[in-house]
């Protein structure tokens, strides 16, 4: 058993040295980091990537609750196949061949003559394709939940239809997962990057975020690029965080 | 007073029948107790009256209404499920007003409907309570009132005594059995056990391998059963270990 707890002490230890060692590092150039943080060309990309992924989080509530419930209330044939498609490959799709599809599919030379790369809107495209499907899949599994005790089946007993039942049944019931879902695709759209890299460009104070403003700064090993490395982390940390302690006190 | 009329129903999951050419006929005013083992097709009984499952073949009538088509939502069937089926996000009172809400009903009187729903079940002290602050008793007596609370034509219970205590059991069943007479609509209660066949039924259909093996008051059924198996079901403390 002992062995149990030292190998998860191990993986533990990792991941909080690995977390927490981007302080320490900017503990031997402190001055230098805070500057940073008041650095125009840092706060407009935060900024970017904070609106973009609150714009991909709204679009995920909207086009991703509807899936959810698809998939949990719905049989049709291929629905394995259609869910593993929609839900799990794009969360394990190389973020670099998605912007390079997109690229292809929308940008200058795209057969649908809609060039919309080097956009704010290319930012958008690229990071909801990769987070969207965390809100339809814990969306999907509260609905499953709420399914498996039958109470859509009293409410519609209850003279409520299939609407109703949805609103005011599960969807209020399922509120917990759908926002767990909402805070994983917000941080997760907070550091994106391969996507956006392609498809959006990084043209400072236009579709530059703090993810692609650390990989063009990382080489040099900048004060700045330290500042925005610990801006985004500690941004969606305190998202995730915050959002784990409000469920459970609820 | 409309009659609850099934007639040669059939009834299963995809290629599975599990009811085979069932017919009765539930009156106003009598509880019909539907009782057979596990498995024996009850609950699909009871949801394919509801209209969750859609019947292979056969008609389900209410007075002179087919409802056998009918989406769930507009038969107008009170239903208690087994666990109750109760909102947890809901006050009492919101879950007795549930059903009036959906139909539009102006949330005054709404309110007043399920405040008498409440006070019918004597539950009126809790009408501000969540569901989570109720023992098991008190939730089935909400669920009552919740079904009640639409003026159902039919009243369909899914084992309602099995998640109440043995020692408050006898006094729930009072309790039902004395709500049970002032409904004047067909009652059709689900069980396997025989206490609650003894309690309820003025009518009892014995129901095994999808099909009705016995069908009679609940003395003649006790006094004659068709076979050894019924026997079993109705006393089951007749043998011998």
């Amino acid at each position: 058993m002992i062995i149990l707890y030292v190998l998860a002490a191990l993986l533990l230890t990792w991941s909080a040295f690995t977390f927490f060692y981007q302080y320490v590092a900017a503990v031997g150039s402190l001055h230098g980091v805070i500057a940073a943080f008041g650095n125009d060309r840092i706060l407009t990309a935060l900024w970017l990537s904070f609106s973009s992924a609150i714009v991909v989080a709204i679009l995920s509530i909207i086009l991703g609750i509807p899936l959810g419930y698809v998939f949990a209330l719905k049989d049709f044939p291929g629905k394995v196949v259609i869910e593993t498609l929609a839900v799990d490959v794009p969360q394990t799709f190389p973020p670099i061949a998605e912007g390079m599809i997109f690229l292809l599919m929308l940008g200058p030379t795209s057969p649908l003559h809609f060039n919309l790369s080097l956009t704010f809107t290319a930012l958008v495209i690229a990071k909801l394709f990769i987070c969207a499907p965390f809100v339809v899949s814990f969306a999907a599994r509260g609905f499953r939940e709420i399914a498996k005790t039958g109470i859509n089946v009293t409410a519609r007993a209850l003279g409520a239809n299939r609407f109703q039942v949805f609103y005011s049944v599960f969807l209020p019931l399922a509120l917990r997962d759908i926002g767990a879902g909402v805070s994983l695709c917000w941080s997760r759209a907070m550091g994106e990057l391969g996507g956006s890299l392609l498809f959006a460009g990084v043209i400072p104070g236009k579709t530059e975020i703090i993810p692609t403003f650390i990989a063009t700064q990382a080489h040099t090993l900048t004060v700045e690029a330290l500042a925005a490395t610990i801006l985004v982390t500690t941004a969606s940390t305190l998202a995730l965080v915050s959002f784990k302690l409000f469920t459970v006190r609820t | 007073m409309k009659r609850l009329t099934v007639e040669h129903l059939a009834s299963g999951y995809e290629q599975h029948r599990v009811l085979h050419d069932i017919s009765f006929v539930a009156h106003p005013n009598e509880t019909t107790v539907i009782m057979g083992p596990s498995g024996s097709g009850k609950t699909t009984l009871l949801l394919t009256i509801l209209g969750i499952i859609g019947p292979q073949t056969g008609r389900v009538l209410l007075g002179n209404r087919n409802m056998t088509h009918e989406p769930i939502e507009t038969r107008h069937i009170g239903y208690l499920p087994q666990d109750y089926g109760l909102f947890p996000h809901m006050s009492v009172l919101d879950n007795v007003s549930y059903g009036l809400r959906v139909w539009g009903v102006p949330k005054q009187e709404r309110y007043k409907i399920a405040k008498d729903m409440l006070s019918l079940v004597e539950m009126d002290e809790y009408a501000d309570r969540r569901i989570a602050q109720l023992s098991g008793g008190q939730r089935q007596r909400v669920g009552l009132a919740r079904a009640l609370a639409i003026k159902p034509d039919l009243l369909l219970l899914d084992e309602p005594l099995s998640n109440i205590d043995q020692v408050t059991k006898l006094d729930v069943a009072k309790g039902l059995i004395d709500l049970f007479k002032k409904l004047d609509i067909p009652i059709l209660l689900v069980t396997h056990n025989y206490e609650d066949a003894h309690w309820f039924a003025k009518h009892l259909i014995v129901l095994i391998n999808g099909q009705i093996a016995q069908e009679g008051t609940f003395q003649t059924v006790k006094e004659s059963p068709r076979t050894e198996f019924i026997k079993r079901l109705i006393m089951p403390f007749s043998g011998h270990v």
